[in-house]
């Protein structure tokens, strides 16, 4: 059996790979790509804790995958609204350069 | 612990595909091979039921939902600004720092986690197990994901709607793709 900290280690490399996605690419779809590699980065780490804990009961032990189960659900939601965000962004101006979306900015 | 380092090579690579590669399809489908590494690792650690969704929500639905808006949009790969050449470097270097602390932590900081000796307790994470953990302790989580999820359609829905009236075909297949989430998740 793999310990723990390998996994998390793991979970560690890949949330920060997707952060230095995020950092770096500049459409909008890449950087969205890159949050979704972060997302599941840290359902990795919850998992990997919810096997550790099932020594301590079936509760606590499952509660780590539905937490991830509900996690699935609300980057099911974000994904649609967010994609949605992208094609109404690229119909009024041709481009998801996230450099040149600074209208908020004033 | 061999499987796990295949598997921790192909999830990287994956994972770096996706950030370093120019075509936003290349960079998809690289995300693809992280996301089923992913669900393979959940395999491994008693999730089977977590490893089932991974592979139908996010390798097939969420993945094809993006793929069709890569299309739609048909964006294209850049090269970087010449006056941000620095960052990507830097960006690396302290994404490295970064996994590194959480590493070290993760090994050294492990003294209040109750040995895993049992593993018995998850019982294979089954649809069975989870599904009535979150029908009975967590219900209340379950019943806001699936208003969230209504209301993400919703506003997926209108946003693609609003805008120019002549091409309602793209809202209309994307809120068919909404609907097949739903379904899944």
């Amino acid at each position: 059996m793999v310990p723990t900290p390998y996994y998390v280690a793991l979970s560690a490399l890949l949330l920060t790979i997707g952060a230095m996605g995020v950092l770096t690419r500049r459409s909008a779809i890449m950087v969205f790509l890159s949050v979704e590699l972060m997302l599941n980065a840290a359902n990795l780490a919850i998992v990997a804790y919810a096997r550790q804990w099932s020594a301590t009961g079936v509760e606590q032990a499952l509660s780590g995958q539905a937490a991830v189960f509900i996690i699935l659900a609300i980057a099911a939601a974000e994904v649609a609204v967010g994609l949605g965000i992208l094609v109404a962004i690229f119909r009024n101006r041709v481009s998801t350069d996230v450099d040149e979306l600074s209208e908020v900015r004033s | 612990m061999i499987g796990f380092i295949v598997l921790a090579v192909v999830m990287l690579a994956g994972a770096v595909g996706v950030v370093t590669l120019r075509q936003p399809v290349h960079a998809a489908l690289s995300l693809v091979v992280t996301l089923l590494a992913l669900a393979v690792t959940y395999v491994t650690l008693q999730a089977h039921f977590l490893a089932v969704i991974q592979v139908i929500v996010y390798a097939g639905a969420i993945m094809v939902l993006f793929l069709f808006v890569i299309m739609l949009l048909n964006v294209e790969g850049q090269a970087p600004p010449p006056h941000l050449r620095w960052l990507p470097p830097l960006a690396f270097a302290t994404a490295l720092l970064v996994a590194a602390g959480i590493a070290v932590t993760a090994f050294v900081d492990r003294a209040p986690l109750p040995a895993a000796a049992r593993v018995s307790a998850l019982q294979g994470g089954s649809a069975e197990q989870v599904g009535t953990l979150l029908f009975s302790h967590y219900v209340l989580a379950f019943q806001l994901v699936g208003v969230l999820l209504l209301a993400g359609i919703v506003g997926a829905v209108s946003l693609a709607q609003r805008g120019s009236r002549g091409d309602a075909s793209g809202a209309r297949s994307e809120g068919a793709s909404d609907t097949r989430e739903l379904s899944h998740g």
